[in-house]
């Protein structure tokens, strides 16, 4: 850990210098009589709320712990990615530093080896650049030598949350909610297709990694630090993700064998097991069954997903063509 | 025993040029058996020694692509070197081996080759379509591994690619 309490040389600021832009950004009272400042990350557990972080020789004064907000349980607190004030322009960013991670992940019965990558997570910050459905942000190296992702702070809800926070009955939700949603979701895809195409992978797709950006009111993809080790199908596991997708926002959530049994649905007694996600077998994928107005268009491209299937999608542009069949189905 | 790519050496196979007579036709027909470190792929091979074995005017080329994970699954270029190093001398081996079962078969010593590429690819099953293009085989063989349907939805399948990719060969696919 690099704690310098003078940072001068080249175009650095001195410690008063960084006292004088802390006081232009919070109240008088929340400026840290003593203020440290760290140009080397290596351990994050170290760097605390008033610290300032001097990345590329530029202040920013570090916040709280962002956390993991996930399927409604309590936020885990990543120490790692930091809410912080940019003490030149006062954007507030979200600084990223580097937590090495490979660990087995578990789908369904399936266990790969992933890692959590900063290297590549920079990477796909440069090639999004400008693109309007990706988190913007750039990467710079510390004193220490890690890669720092620098991000944009995207103001706006999760769809895991816009989903669930719709009160309207399904049949309801699906005539008015869904079909703008639909097009929201085909420009999603095409941005996977941008990634894919540049032989990218997202690697952690879900509900809850994509924000509704409130300026621009347009869903933007979030965090590509995970990488997984392939084998044939580079992509499968981003497509996956995409079939969740396209269930959770067609479903109003995942419809589930428990949920079905708690309404006591007389639906149950048609389920099969080939109705099921081909991963997550209590989620039911053949919606047509539950809810009898979704097109067939739809229902077509989610049972390539559920394990009743004998044909999956190899790339995201099988998807997206089939993806636009629905699209002129339902209007 | 080639190792191409990450790590150059001396080609051991026959190339598509070196397959011609003077009169331009092809001398043998050339058979690229496609194989991993698995129990399947020495099916592929056990069943290429004895259906081809006695058979003249055939040779074949034994040939294993060893697809490298991107540089940040490595934490340091030598871990990656030696990573690719183990994985290459291991093949190697394997593929000495499954030359004899051949020989050992009834196909002349100089008409089995092996051949053993280690880079980052992202499929295997285009890797192969390359080499067999490169090689001017006649026949790919390659092994159907036994995954689940699970596992070949989020994986893929190396034999179920290359049955649907568009190739100027013939495909065996040993069950």
């Amino acid at each position: 850990m690099g704690l310098n309490k003078t940072v001068k040389g080249g175009r650095g600021y001195s410690y008063s210098e960084i006292r004088e832009l802390i006081s232009l950004r919070v109240a008088p009272q929340r400026v840290p009589r003593n203020v440290n400042i760290i140009t080397d990350t290596s351990d994050f557990f170290r760097v605390n709320y008033n610290d300032v972080l001097l990345l590329n020789n530029r202040p920013y004064l570090v916040r709280n712990s962002e956390k993991e907000g996930r399927f409604g349980l309590d936020d885990e607190p990543k120490f790692w990615v930091r809410r912080s004030i940019d003490l030149v322009d006062g954007q507030t960013k979200i600084i990223k530093m580097v937590f090495h991670e490979d660990f087995k992940m578990r789908v369904g019965d399936l266990v790969f080896d992933c890692i959590r990558s900063p290297r590549k997570e920079a990477r796909i910050l440069d090639k999004v650049r400008g693109h309007g459905r990706f988190m913007q942000g750039f990467s710079v190296e510390d004193a220490g030598g890690n890669c720092i992702r620098i991000i944009d702070r995207i103001k706006g809800k999760r769809l895991y949350d816009m989903i669930l926070e719709s009160g309207v009955p399904h049949e309801d939700y699906f005539a008015d909610h869904f079909p703008p949603l639909l097009d929201e979701f085909i420009e999603l895809v095409k941005a996977i297709k941008f990634l894919h195409d540049q032989g990218e992978k997202h690697g952690d797709i879900r509900t809850d990694h994509l924000i509704l950006d409130n300026e621009t009111r347009q869903y933007r993809w979030i965090d590509f630090d995970f990488n997984y080790i392939h084998r044939e199908n580079r992509f499968g596991y981003d497509l996956f993700g995409l079939g969740n997708i396209l269930a959770f926002i067609a479903g109003k959530g995942f419809l589930t064998l428990q949920g079905l049994k708690q309404d006591n649905s007389a639906v149950l007694r048609q389920l099969t097991d080939k109705d099921m996600n081909i991963i997550f077998k209590n989620r039911v994928y053949n919606l047509k069954k539950v809810y009898p107005y979704i097109p067939d268009s739809l229902n077509f491209v989610l049972l390539h997903f559920s394990l009743g299937t004998h044909i999956f999608y190899d790339t995201t542009a099988d998807f997206f063509s089939d993806l636009m069949e629905v699209k002129h189905e339902l209007k | 025993m080639n190792s191409s790519e990450e790590k150059p050496g001396q080609r051991d196979g026959l190339s598509k040029r070196e397959n011609i007579d003077s009169t331009g036709l092809i001398k043998d027909r050339h058979i690229l058996i496609a194989v991993d470190d698995s129990k399947s792929s020495e099916r592929a091979v056990l069943y290429v020694a004895d259906f081809l074995g006695d058979a003249p005017g055939f040779c074949a080329t034994i040939f294993s692509l060893v697809p490298v994970p991107e540089a940040e699954f490595f934490k340091t270029g030598e871990e990656r070197a030696a990573w690719i190093e183990e994985r290459q001398s291991k093949m190697e081996h394997l593929l000495k081996i499954y030359r004899q079962i051949l020989i050992q078969a009834g196909f002349p010593e100089d008409k089995v080759f092996t051949e053993v590429v280690t880079k980052e690819y992202s499929s295997v099953a285009e890797g192969i379509i390359d080499e067999q293009e490169k090689l001017g085989s006649c026949t790919v063989v390659v092994a159907r591994h036994r995954i689940s349907k699970e596992e070949e939805f989020l994986l893929g399948s190396t034999s179920n690619k290359l049955l649907h990719m568009p190739k100027n060969c013939s495909l065996w696919i040993i069950e």
